[in-house]
This record gives structure tokens, sequence and C-alpha cells, in this order.
């Protein structure tokens, strides 16, 4: 659970939400502006902090975590793609992609990250500063970052939402191979329909509750599915 | 009406932004007003101090001087005969006229013979207790003197060293040591600054200071009711003839403080300059401020101008955001500055010099000067942040602005920058070749001024090789965290260029100014050891004489091979050419001078100077009047008679002691001035018999420890006390560039709190994706600490050629040693990469305290 004040103007983001979020799958949150899909993600990363019960990743329990602790956790086990802004413009695209393992003072794996570059595609760009780079080159530096460092659980905040479709179902097809291939677990909170069918899972969240689950979607059935969830949501 | 909305809103949206910037304007302009208030301060406690001490009109001697000045070669004060005080009370319009007898020629020293005198440098005047004193002074205890053994102490005088009714003390002039017990104390009703004061009854007074009765050095006379301070002066000019000086108390006052001004000048305009530099680096600070502002409010600006407002509103909304900076700075400055002044008052009174603040002195055009100069200097420095705002287009609103990375470094500037420093560094050069010292330093000024102007200009250019540099030394092995720091530093050349230049400025000065003063140590050693031949040297800290008693004291010490006495005294000289110089003067030695400094000359044997009727000129001298070897001059002794005297040497300009000097020996001056007028030793030069120099020096001690006024020194003393002097002074300019260090400082702290704004997002991301709070405030730190360096580097750099040019230049004037002193340079080095350190405090934490969701939610 995950409320933000107190007392009268308490607001309640997250109302006892319980999932399992499965290894090796790639799991969609959706729903409307203001349903808590992304407090969700946002906590389940470690990025921010639940009122009430617990969130496990793997055997290790973070809610509870210090700083420190949560800062290690991100830095070594999970990863993240934003919307916008993911790059540090100081840094070329192979930089930020090492950028973690950096900060961790670790050495990348030349093998994997020569695979995931080549997987994403950038092996002719690593040198390019981001501002040299198109928005959806951008994101798929974010992408390769991502995965780069190994993650158990890689996290997606629209990670798409800035782009135009081409450039967006080549991140997406990206992020769906690293699942098929490399056996990534990744989450991703979205509102587009398209983007949500190319995950095994889609949880639908609403007013801070999960309403609904749909294994392997297509994008039709997504859709009719957020229209019901409008229809009702209007007439209630 | 918009405008002046727009920009007080900004204003005060951006107060903590506009923090720094208004500090920096409130120390410059505090340090102005600072200076002015506490030297018009001392200008009135002067001023008041004189005005109360005169009389209506006082009679002295012709050859005493214009301010009442008491001493003289000789170590006795000019006198009048008592007679002349019949005949000035005679004049018309006269109430009463006094004779005083006083000197500042004496030291005294309690019973353990420790000094009373001040050690700020005011004067120790022993005098005569006269109506005009009762006047100007209260008895605050006891009584004033009366009889030979009686004498009254002031009362700062007397508390600052504890001394109590009956103690004794001795009054050493040159007459000899007379002993008396205090009879009692006297204060100032108005303030005193420092001069220590004793009163004797006028027989003693007389008999003290100049050895016998029946004469004065001056006499007060009082106006009749209704007679003006002018017309009493001509009554008794009339009385009187033109024999003696006369002055009314204006006059008196005016040369007193004629003589003053000098000294207040110069500490003034020194600590005026100071605070210029602090308003320079204040420049650099404001505009970056500024910039930065302008940058992070494009899209902002872009919006203003896309509904409407036109490129001068919006150049003028910057202006007067920087004006309302300007305003509240400059009235807390003002403020500031009297604190400052209240503060130095403060400071001189422990070192002995007393001020009140009931004389504190706020004249009208200090507010307004310093307000002025906070609010113009303010404005103009954002000029061009100004300027830059209006160029924004209206389609900067529409663009995902961010922070413009642009910083291309012109190759405009580049050209510029590098014919400045070009420039600047032939005039430096041209200093070192410039045959004489007017076209010299004006080589070094211009050499000086072009070469900071360069480094400016170039700075950001500069920043970029140099931050590289810096990296790959320093940051690089520091891992992901040194090497991001390195980036973020060189993002933005031209900040970080503008920041170190801050910097630079104030480190630019420590070094040129500690490569001098260690040059000068350095030479006036290499000098010493090569020109002077004897053990030790002896003389006065304050310019006191040396009494005949204290000379009969050194040469009666044990071991001592020679003991040489040295005299400086006036005469009107009549060269070859006809020509008369007047009061010029003439130093009188034993011949052993010849072995104690080994005088270069040009022409002749500088010992032959000392035969009889023989003396020595300058080169200059004897260029400017045909003299050669062998010419006589007509010397005419001031307080004797006309002598002829041969030229038997001719010394060298080119060295560094006694510069300028003209010899003669004691014997010779002996026969032509009468033994009671015979100037007293400025200096004894004593040396030992071999392998008695311990001894000695422990004897010679021992036997001045009754004359406290009086020092010796072997040379090793000497030279430490060389060092320790010009350290003193080092050290002093160094507290003042602190001001505009620590100016240079905030503006560090200025760059990068609003570096950490600007990068709130990206901070957010890079905690998002595992960097901690250590991690990210190392970050900072580090970039903190490379700007610091950078800044040094330039400064140092700069610093150390205007140094060693000013050295070259100043090699004419026997600066002959080149020493660059590498212990301060690599002290202020690393000293600033710990300004770096403490600079990125703030911004480091608050960057740490960040909220990372929300950092990466910043627009």
């Amino acid at each position: 659970m995950k409320a933000y004040g107190s007392g009268e103007t308490r607001v309640v983001a997250l109302d006892h939400v319980d999932v399992d979020i499965a290894r090796g799958q790639f799991t969609a949150i959706m729903g409307p502006s203001g349903s808590g899909k992304s407090t969700l993600m946002h906590c389940l990363a470690g990025l921010d902090t639940v009122t009430e019960g617990q969130i496990h990743l793997d055997e290790t329990e973070i809610t509870g975590l210090k700083d420190k602790k949560l800062t290690q956790l991100r830095r070594d086990r999970i990863g993240f793609i934003f919307q916008a802004f993911n790059l540090l413009p100081t840094l070329n695209a192979l930089e930020n992609i090492t950028l973690p393992m950096d900060i961790a003072g670790r050495k990348p794996d030349k093998e994997w990250l020569d695979r995931v570059v080549a997987t994403v595609g950038l092996a002719e760009r690593l040198k390019h500063r981001p501002t040299q780079l198109s928005g959806g080159q951008q994101q798929r530096v974010a992408v390769a970052r991502a995965l780069a460092a190994r993650p158990e659980i890689i996290f997606g905040d629209e990670p798409t939402g800035n782009l135009d479709s081409r450039a967006g179902a080549e991140v997406l097809g990206f992020l769906r191979t690293s699942v098929d291939e490399l056996g990534q677990t990744i989450v991703m909170v979205t509102h587009d329909p398209v983007a949500a069918s190319y995950a095994d899972r889609v949880l639908y969240l609403a007013d801070g509750r999960i309403v609904d689950e749909m294994r392997h979607p297509t994008a039709e059935q997504v859709l009719d599915r957020m229209k019901d969830f409008d229809a009702r949501g209007r007439t209630s | 009406m918009t405008v002046l909305k727009t920009s007080m809103r900004n204003f005060f949206a951006h107060k903590g932004r506009m923090a720094l910037s208004a500090v920096a304007v409130l120390l410059s302009v505090a340090f102005v007003c600072g200076t002015l208030v506490f030297t018009d301060t001392m200008n009135t406690t002067f001023d008041k101090l004189f005005a109360a001490t005169s009389s209506d009109v006082t009679v002295s001697p012709k050859d005493a001087s214009d301010s009442g000045e008491t001493t003289s070669d000789t170590g006795r004060p000019p006198v009048l005969p008592a007679s002349v005080v019949g005949k000035v009370r005679g004049a018309e319009g006269v109430k009463s006229a006094e004779g005083t007898m006083f000197s500042s020629s004496v030291t005294v020293v309690d019973a353990d013979k420790d000094s009373l005198s001040p050690t700020s440098g005011a004067p120790t005047i022993v005098g005569s207790w006269n109506g005009n004193d009762a006047r100007t002074m209260k008895i605050t205890g006891g009584a004033a003197p009366k009889g030979a053994d009686q004498i009254m102490v002031d009362a700062d005088t007397a508390d600052k060293h504890h001394l109590k009714l009956g103690d004794e003390i001795s009054v050493i002039s040159a007459t000899g040591t007379h002993s008396a017990r205090i009879s009692g104390f006297a204060a100032f009703t108005v303030t005193n600054p420092g001069a220590a004061i004793f009163y004797l009854d006028t027989a003693t007074a007389q008999k003290t200071l100049v050895g016998r009765t029946g004469v004065f050095t001056s006499i007060n006379v009082t106006a009749a009711a209704g007679v003006t301070d002018p017309a009493l002066k001509k009554n008794v000019l009339g009385a009187l003839g033109t024999g003696y000086k006369v002055q009314t108390a204006k006059e008196v006052s005016d040369a007193n403080q004629k003589e003053l001004s000098g000294f207040l000048d110069v500490m003034k305009y020194a600590m005026l300059g100071f605070a210029g530099v602090a308003f320079l680096v204040g420049i650099f600070l404001i505009i970056n401020t500024f910039s930065m502002l302008v940058a992070q409010r494009t899209r902002e600006i872009g919006l203003m101008r896309a509904i409407g407002s036109s490129r001068r509103q919006v150049n003028r909304s910057v202006l007067v955001e920087a004006l309302l900076l300007g305003v509240v700075g400059s009235v807390l400055g003002v403020a500031a500055g009297v604190g400052i002044a209240v503060g130095l008052m403060k400071v001189m009174g422990s070192v002995g010099m007393k001020l009140s603040t009931d004389d504190l002195t706020v004249a009208w055009t200090t507010p307004v000067a310093g307000i002025a100069l906070g609010v113009i200097v303010t404005v103009l420095a954002a000029y061009l942040p100004a300027r830059r705002a209006g160029k924004v287009s209206p389609m900067a609103a529409l663009r995902d602005a961010g922070a413009p990375a642009d910083a291309r470094a012109g190759r405009v500037r580049a050209v510029l920058g590098i014919l400045l420093t070009g420039a600047g560094a032939v005039s430096l050069y041209a200093t070192s070749q410039a045959g004489g010292a007017t076209e010299g330093s004006a080589w070094l000024g211009l050499g000086v001024v072009l070469t900071l102007i360069g480094f400016v200009v170039v700075g950001p250019l500069l920043a970029s090789g140099v931050v590289r540099v810096l990296g790959t030394v320093l940051l690089r092995p520091l891992g992901s965290v040194g090497r991001m720091a390195e980036r973020n530093a060189l993002r933005n050349p031209r900040r970080t260029g503008a920041t170190g230049a801050a910097l630079m400025i104030g480190l630019a000065l420590v070094a040129c100014l500690s490569v001098v003063g260690s040059s000068m140590v350095a030479s006036a050693t290499d000098q010493l050891d090569k020109t002077v031949g004897t053990d030790f040297i002896i003389q006065s800290d304050s310019g006191q004489l040396i009494t005949p008693e204290a000379v009969k004291a050194v040469k009666s010490v044990p071991g001592m091979e020679r003991v040489t006495e040295y005299r400086v005294t006036e005469a009107d000289y009549t060269t070859p050419d006809g020509k008369t110089l007047k009061d010029t003067d003439i130093t009188a030695a034993d011949p052993t001078y010849a072995e104690d400094v080994r005088t270069k000359t040009v022409a002749g044997d500088i010992a032959d100077a000392y035969k009889p009727d023989s003396m020595s000129v300058n080169e200059k001298f004897a260029e400017d009047h045909g003299v050669r070897l062998g010419s006589k001059i007509k010397v005419d002794f001031k307080d004797g008679s006309a002598a002829r005297l041969t030229v038997r040497a001719i010394t060298s300009d080119d060295v560094v002691i006694d510069k300028g000097a003209m010899y003669t020996s004691t014997a010779t001056l002996a026969k032509y001035v009468p033994a009671d007028r015979m100037p007293l030793d400025v200096v004894l030069f004593g040396s030992s018999e071999e392998g008695q120099q311990d001894a000695a020096y422990k004897a010679l001690k021992a036997e001045l420890h009754d004359y406290p006024q009086y020092t010796v020194r072997d040379q090793t003393d000497y030279k430490q006390e060389l060092k320790d002097q010009i350290g003193q002074l080092l050290n002093l300019i160094y507290g003042l560039l602190a001001l505009a260090i620590i100016v240079a400082v905030l503006g560090v702290v200025n760059t990068l709190a609003l570096s950490v704004v600007e990068r709130t997002r990206e901070i957010g991301l890079m905690r998002a994706i595992g960097l901690s709070r250590r991690q990210l405030r190392r970050m900072i730190r580090l970039e903190s600490v490379v700007i610091a360096l950078f800044g040094a580097l330039l400064g140092l750099g700069l610093g150390m050629g205007w140094g060693a040019s000013a050295q070259k230049l100043l090699a004419l004037e026997g600066l002959k040693v080149l020493d660059i002193p590498w212990p301060t340079i690599i002290g202020v080095f690393v000293g600033s990469a710990f300004v770096g350190l403490f600079a990125a405090l703030v911004p480091a934490f608050r960057a740490g305290r960040m909220n990372v969701l929300t950092a990466i939610a910043t627009e």
C-alpha cells in the first residue's frame, strides 16, 4: 500500500496491491492516468517507498532498506528505461551504456556487451554523444544500458512514450527479443495498447488496485479492454 | 510596469540563487565603505587632537618644522631664548604667553629598564607641564610635577604599563639618563590615538632635554578677548620680526594633518585598491550568475517573446533584476562597512592605536559612493547576459530547451585572447629589457593588464585543455565519478573559465607578490653577504638616535676589535659648476666603515674619502655636477662652518645599502661642527676580535639592556629581521587579498549550486541507475576541485610571470636575485584544492538530498 499525506488529505495511490512478477517474462502495467501504475513501478523498483506492505526482489526484501542499500540494489540488480532524458549528455553512447558498471567499479563483460550492442544495432554509433543521436537511437542506448549490466529485472516507464510508432516498435522489438533470447525479466508501464501487446502479461490498474490481468495479449484485445474500463469509469 | 513586476517576481523567486551574488556585492561595497569610514574617523580623531593641543598662536625657532616636530640630528630640539617670551607678551592683543619645552627624541623606561614607548609607531613625548596642557588634559590622580625628581604620565600609558604613583621611571635623552618618580596622571579630554606623554616641570624639562635652562622649544600665545588668531599672529610678528616661526592654531593643525595625510592616503588607497580587486572578482560572479539564470530561463524568455515582449523589454527586465541585486547588496554593504570600520578600530586598539567610536565619521559621500559603485558595477556586469537574453528567439519556447550545452568558444575569442596575451607577454619582456625605471614600470603595467585581460578572454579555451590535463592526472584514476566530474567541468567552458578566472585574479596577485617578496629577501641577503664585513649592527627600530652614553656603553664591551660610528647631517653643497644644493645629506663615518661595508666605487678608493678634508660623492651626483676625483666641493655644515672637501672617491649607484650616500669622516665633520652641535649616531657597526663573537654578542646585549630602544643584531639576526619584515608585509597584503579570494570562492559555490539545479534531472537519472549519494557528492566535489585548480594554475602561472618581470625591472633598484618561493606556490596550489572542496560542501550536500523521483520528473 502506498499513501500520500495523512488524515483528511490522505490520498491512497496504491491500495493493497498484491502482484508477482514472473522471472523471464515481459510484464506490462496499464491503466488510465492517475491509476497508480507509475507509483507501483517506482515502488517495485526501489525508487519510492511504500507506506505499508512488503516488496521482495528474488529473496531480498527491499521495503525498509536504507538509501545506501537501495542504491546498490538499483545499481547491481535493476535496470531502468525512462520515457525521456535517459542519457547523460556529457558521456558518449558507449560510456552511457557502461555507466552502471562504471559506477559500481565493475568491468563490463566484453562478450555480453558486444552482444547487447549488436542486438540494439548501435555498433556504428558508440562514440556519438546523445545530442548527435535521434530519439529512437537514444532510447535504444537506454535499453542497451539497462541490458548491459545484466540486471535481474528491468523497469521501463513509458519507454516509447516520446517516440513515433516506427521508432517505438523498434525499441519494443528489442525488449521482446531480450526477453526471448536473453531471458531478461522486464516490467513496463504504458498506456499504449500497441506497446502492451508486446508483453507476455498485462496487468490493469485502476484507482490503485489491480482490476484485471491478461496473458499473451494482442493490441486489439488490450484496446477493447481499455475501452471497457473507460466506459465503466464513465457510468459509475 | 509589467517589466518591473516580472523582474521583481523573478528576483524574489530566485532569491536563493541571487544570494551569493548579493554577498559578493555586499563584501566589496562593505570594504570600500569600511575603508572610507575608517580613514575619515582617523582624520577626525587627529583633527580634534591637533585642534585641542594647539594654542591660538605658536612661536617656534626658525629651523623647527611646520608641524612642530621636535627631532633633529643632534638629538636635541631646536630652541629659542627665554627672552623672546617677554617680547611676545608685549605685543598687542596677547592675553598670555608661556614658554614650553618638549622633545620626542627621547626614550622612557620603567625601573626594570623596559621601554614605555608605544609599539604602534606613535611618538614618545617628554615636555614641560604648562597652561596649554592643563587646558586639554585633566589630572586624574596625584599632582602636577614639581622639582627635579617628579614626573607625570598620561593616563593611557600608565594603564597600559600598570604604573603607580611613586614608581620610578627614567627619561633617556641626548643629555643622559634622568630618573624621577611618578607624581600624577593626566588624561586627554580628546582621544589620544597612541602617543606616550610624560610631563616634567619647566626647569627639569629644559635640563633633561637640552641640558640648560633659559631656552624653550616654543611659546604658546593666547589671544585677548576679541582678537582673532590671524590678527594675533600679525601683532606677534610685528613684535618679533622675522627671526622666528609664528603660526596660528589652524596653521599648526593643518601642517600636522598634512604630515599625517600622506600616511593615511597611502593606507586608504591601498585598501581601496584591494576593494577594487574584490569588485573585479565580483563582476565575474555576477556575469556568471546572470548568464546561468538566463540560460535556465531560455524557454520562459522565449515564451515572453512569443507572446509579444520586445527584445528591449526582455533585456530591460534582466537589467532591472541586476539593479535590484545591486541596490540590496550595496545598502547592506554600506551597513556592513560601518561594522568593518568599527572592527578595524578595535584591531588598531589591540596594536596600541586608540580610536574612539565617539569619533566615528560617516561622511554623506561614503554611502553614496558605496551604493553608486555597487549598483553600477552590478548593472554593468549583467549587461552582457541581459543582451544575450534579448537575443533569445521566440522559437526557444517551443524547443525542448534543457540546459543549452552550446559553449562553443568562438574563434574570435581565441584570436583576441591570444593577441592580447601575446601583446602582454611582449610588454612583460620589454619590461625586463627596459633601460629606465619609468619606462619599465609603464611596460610592466601594460603587460600585467594585457595578460590579465588576455587570460580572462582566452580562459574558456584554456579551460578545455587545462581541465583535460588535470582530469587525466587527478580524476581518471578515480574511475567513472572522476570522469563525469571532468566532463561536467568541461561541458560549459565559458562558465568554468569565468569561475576559474575569478580565482585566478586573487591568486595571480598572491603569486606575484610572493615572488617579489622572496626575491627581495634573497637579493638583500645576497648583498649583505657580499658587502657587509661587520659582525654587529646596533640601531633603534623606532628611529631614535644613539645617545653618547649608549655609544660609550657599546665601546666598553670587551673583545671588540672595532666600533664604527655612523651619523648623517645636512649641509649646503657648492659644486665646481657653481651651483649650490641646499640641505643635502652628508654621511659622516669612522674610516673603519670602509671595512664594515665594502662600498663599490666607479673611481677612487672609498677608504680615501675618510682622509682629512675628503669626501665621496655618488655616481649620479658626479655626472650631474661635473665632479671628478680631486674636485673640491664647498660643504657648509648646517650647525657649523664651511669646509672645502676634496672628492677622493665616486661611489657606484649599483648598490643596495646606502644608495646615493656621500661620505666623509667623523673627524672631518668634528673639525667644522662644534662638539655640542655634533649630530648623534644613527647606527653603530661593531666587529669582535677573532673567535670572540659569541661572547661579544652576549656582552653587547647585556650592556644595552638599559637602553631598550636599541637592538643589537648579528648578520643572522639582521637577515631574519629583514625576512620577518617582508613576511609581515606580505601577510598583511595576503590578508587583504583574502577578500578577493573569498568572493572568488563564493563564485565557485554559486557556479556549482546553479549547475546542480540545472542538472537536477541528470542527477535524478544517475541516482536511479545506481549512483550512491557519496559518489554523487564526490563527483560535485571533484568538479569543484578541478575548477579551483584550473583557476590556481592560471593565477599562479600569470602571477609568477608578473613577479619575474617585476624583479627584472627592480633589478635596477638592487633586486638582483630572482627567487621563486616554491613552497608558497605549491602551498597555494594545494590550498586551492581544499578551497574547491570547501566550496562544494553545500552544493554537494543539497544535490545528495534531492529526491530521486522528483529530480527525474523535473522539466
